[in-house]
């Protein structure tokens, strides 16, 4: 009997510490002002469930620039973490250095995975060339928000908010027109912001195999002669983003249109002056099955090559990602989730919509036209975009929307070799 | 018993300045030739391997029209910064010496009012202009709609924003300045006055040819280089203000060093604008140094 008690707690002990120390995962991210609670908060509800696997954060980055530089770093001083949340836009640069491992063998049966809430939409923002190398983890898209008391005094109404963009962009004209003071819209000069309007009219940057531009095709056309008209004849100023939340947040500017993820800092800019509400953005096409919304927010990918740190890295990735991971960061974060069952399923975030008519309307958005936020590929990707920020800018300022996108292309595809 | 004392001189000198020398080293000279190597290369940050390219991120700073536009964008900067910052500064500190005379609180307070600037943090500062600027809700818009003048958009004028940043920068290195043409004056004998009082030259004008400025030649070549120096770094505005927009119209060496290699990871590309910028500094210094001084030493 003692012998066995003995042998028992031996086994015990020894199994005990066993699976304490089985696998250790570490993790990457960044936004800790955004993202530290809910990565703690994942963390430990994955732990108290696996408790065989112990996960590590590692310091967040504080951008997800500065995530993406670290993260090189890392490769070249081969500290890289096992898993990390890079930005949506991001995951292809360190796809293209051979860093990040295909998820395909680990996902294996697509049907499956599927019906755990990565829809094709959702699979599509970690997809290149037909694999699988990241996750969606959160998920923006380009709403518009409103100041209800511009459009008011401006004889609009909310009720009857513009669904077209000839009906946007009179209301504009009209609020500018109330006063010296008084700005009707206002949009970035920014690439990720000219993709959605381009996927707007059903317009992509690129073909399907990324060998030729195709942004200066009419719907290209059309939505660089939007940023004309906003300038041309709703008076939009060509003040930078935070110049124009702090008009909005003033309750100077009446349209703002910007990434769903600044809905929290909207809100809180506005405070008591007036409700902040958003709306979709505009479907301009006639053809609804060609728009997408290129989708902001971040991805986890994985980077260890270990076997069972990579099954165990799987299994919290899928957490993260899962249902309860997806409350978390909707509730956290102002983030639209990327896993359908929270969105289809009311027992997780049917009170949270409730509450919140804007994050619901944003979300509905996000689930159903979301769709890559195409990164240039090449050594010139990111610097191309910047390009194109500067050629929106000219056309702002008056240049002509069809000859300035043709030129545009042209340097990109110099720039990019491409057809 | 001599070459004794002299070793042991010789290990003392190696104590004091080894240190510092060996840090210098690693930390910047080794670092430098790193960059200088990358430079010849396209690297990209983070990837496996590269290729010798030899000139052609030279090349292509010069040629290409961004790049272009960061190195004529900096010269332009430069040279409304370096005459403004150091003929203001020079005229307050005059003033100032002169206000210390009958009132010492005043000039004190003055002397730290213009210091302010340099004593804040930069970026905190870059916030307040980016309010006062702001072409709606900004104070200076505002005033400027007083009088009835139009208003200008500030920063997102591509126009206008160089010069925007320029004033900004002239108002971050007058105090500076300041302080180090207050300690010059400080400096300058009372008697020097005197004589040229009995010389004839009665009038303030007079004096400032006659002693002040001559007197002033050492000060003023060190703030030569310190501002051009200052001014050739321009980075914290520009990278919290504008971003080197907007389409880089205010896009200048040290921002373009910092968005080829950090938000694009073009190493190499931003090596070769790193070695430019050091040869722009080291060229201005040397210049500075070898014909100005000649002419600005008394003693």
């Amino acid at each position: 009997m003692k012998k066995f008690l003995i042998a028992a707690a031996a086994l015990s002990v020894f199994g005990f510490s066993a699976a304490q120390a089985e696998t250790t995962v570490r993790v990457h991210y960044a936004h800790p002002n955004l993202w530290k609670n809910v990565q703690e908060k994942i963390a430990q509800g994955f732990m108290a469930e696996n408790p065989g696997i112990k996960i590590v954060l590692d310091a967040p980055a504080k951008t997800y620039a500065e995530g993406a530089q670290e993260l090189l770093r890392g490769a070249v001083a081969k500290k890289l973490p096992d898993i990390a949340y890079v930005g949506l836009n991001r995951w292809r640069i360190l796809e293209a250095r051979k860093l990040t491992v295909a998820l395909d063998p680990l996902i294996g049966d697509p049907a499956k995975f599927e019906a755990m809430g990565y829809t094709p939409a959702l699979r599509s923002l970690g997809q290149y060339k037909g694999k699988q190398y990241a996750v969606a983890a959160s998920a923006s898209t380009l709403v518009i928000y409103v100041n209800p008391d511009l459009v008011k005094k401006a004889g609009g109404s909310m009720e009857n908010f513009p669904r077209d963009f000839d009906g946007l962009i009179a209301l504009a004209t009209k609020i500018s027109a109330l006063g010296p003071n008084i700005d009707g819209v206002w949009v970035a000069a920014h690439d990720w912001r000219f993709q959605s309007m381009l996927g707007s009219y059903g317009g992509r940057p690129m073909n399907e195999d990324e060998t030729a531009i195709t942004f200066d095709s009419p719907a290209g056309i059309s939505a660089a002669t939007l940023y004309s008209r906003f300038s041309k004849e709703a008076g939009m100023k060509k003040y930078g983003g935070n110049e124009a939340r702090q008009a909005f947040a003033a309750g100077v500017l009446g349209i703002y249109i910007d990434s769903s993820s600044y809905l929290t800092r909207m809100v809180e800019g506005a405070g008591d002056r007036f409700k902040v509400t958003v709306e979709p953005f505009i479907v301009a096409a006639k053809d609804k099955s060609s728009v997408y919304f290129p989708t902001g927010g971040s991805a986890i990918v994985m980077f260890t090559k270990d076997k069972a740190k990579q099954e165990a890295a799987w299994k919290y990735m899928l957490y993260a990602t899962g249902p309860e991971g997806a409350k978390l960061v909707v509730e956290n974060s102002g983030y639209a989730p990327t896993n359908a069952i929270v969105l289809k399923d009311k027992k997780y975030l049917g009170d949270f919509y409730a509450k919140n008519e804007n994050s619901r309307r944003a979300h509905a958005q996000v689930a159903a036209y979301s769709g890559p936020w195409y990164a240039y590929p090449g050594s010139e990707g990111v610097a191309v975009t910047d390009l194109i920020g500067a050629a929106l800018v000219e056309i702002v300022e008056g240049a002509d929307p069809a000859a300035k996108m043709k030129a545009l292309a042209d340097t990109v595809r110099g720039k990019l070799n491409m057809k | 018993m001599v070459g004794r004392r002299r070793i042991r001189e010789a290990l003392t000198d190696l104590l004091l300045a080894g240190p510092a020398t060996l840090a210098m080293l690693v930390l910047i000279f080794a670092p430098a030739l790193i960059v200088g190597v990358l430079s010849f290369t396209d690297y990209l940050f983070g990837a496996p391997d590269f290729n010798w390219v030899g000139f052609e991120n030279y090349r292509k700073l010069f040629t290409d029209e961004t790049g272009r536009r960061a190195v004529v964008n900096t010269l332009i900067y430069v040279a409304v910064v370096m005459p403004f910052s150091i003929m203001l500064s020079l005229a307050a500190a005059v003033g100032i010496q002169s206000v210390g005379r009958w009132n010492v609180w005043l000039a004190n307070f003055l002397r730290t009012a213009y210091f302010l600037p340099v004593a804040a943090t930069l970026v905190a500062m870059a916030t307040v202009w980016q309010m006062l600027l702001h072409p709606n809700l900004g104070l200076v818009n505002q005033v400027l709609a007083l009088v009835n003048l139009p208003g200008q958009e500030w920063l997102s004028d591509r126009s206008l924003v160089l010069f925007t940043l320029a004033v900004i920068g002239i108002w971050e290195t007058v105090g500076y300045n300041l302080i180090l043409f207050l300690a010059g004056l400080a400096t300058i004998p009372q008697s020097l006055y005197d004589a040229a009082e009995i010389d004839g030259a009665n009038r303030g004008w007079e004096k400032f040819w006659t002693v002040t400025w001559p007197m002033l030649g050492p000060t003023t070549l060190f703030v030569l280089v310190v501002t051009a120096t200052r001014s050739f770094r321009v980075f914290e505005t520009v990278a919290t203000l504008t971003n080197g927009g907007p389409g880089f119209a205010s896009d200048v060496l040290v921002f373009a060093m910092y968005r080829e290699g950090f938000v694009y990871f073009k190493a190499g590309y931003s090596g070769a604008i790193t070695m430019v910028f050091f040869f722009f500094i080291l060229t201005l210094t040397l210049t500075q140094l070898r014909i100005v001084e000649r002419k600005v030493h008394y003693q």
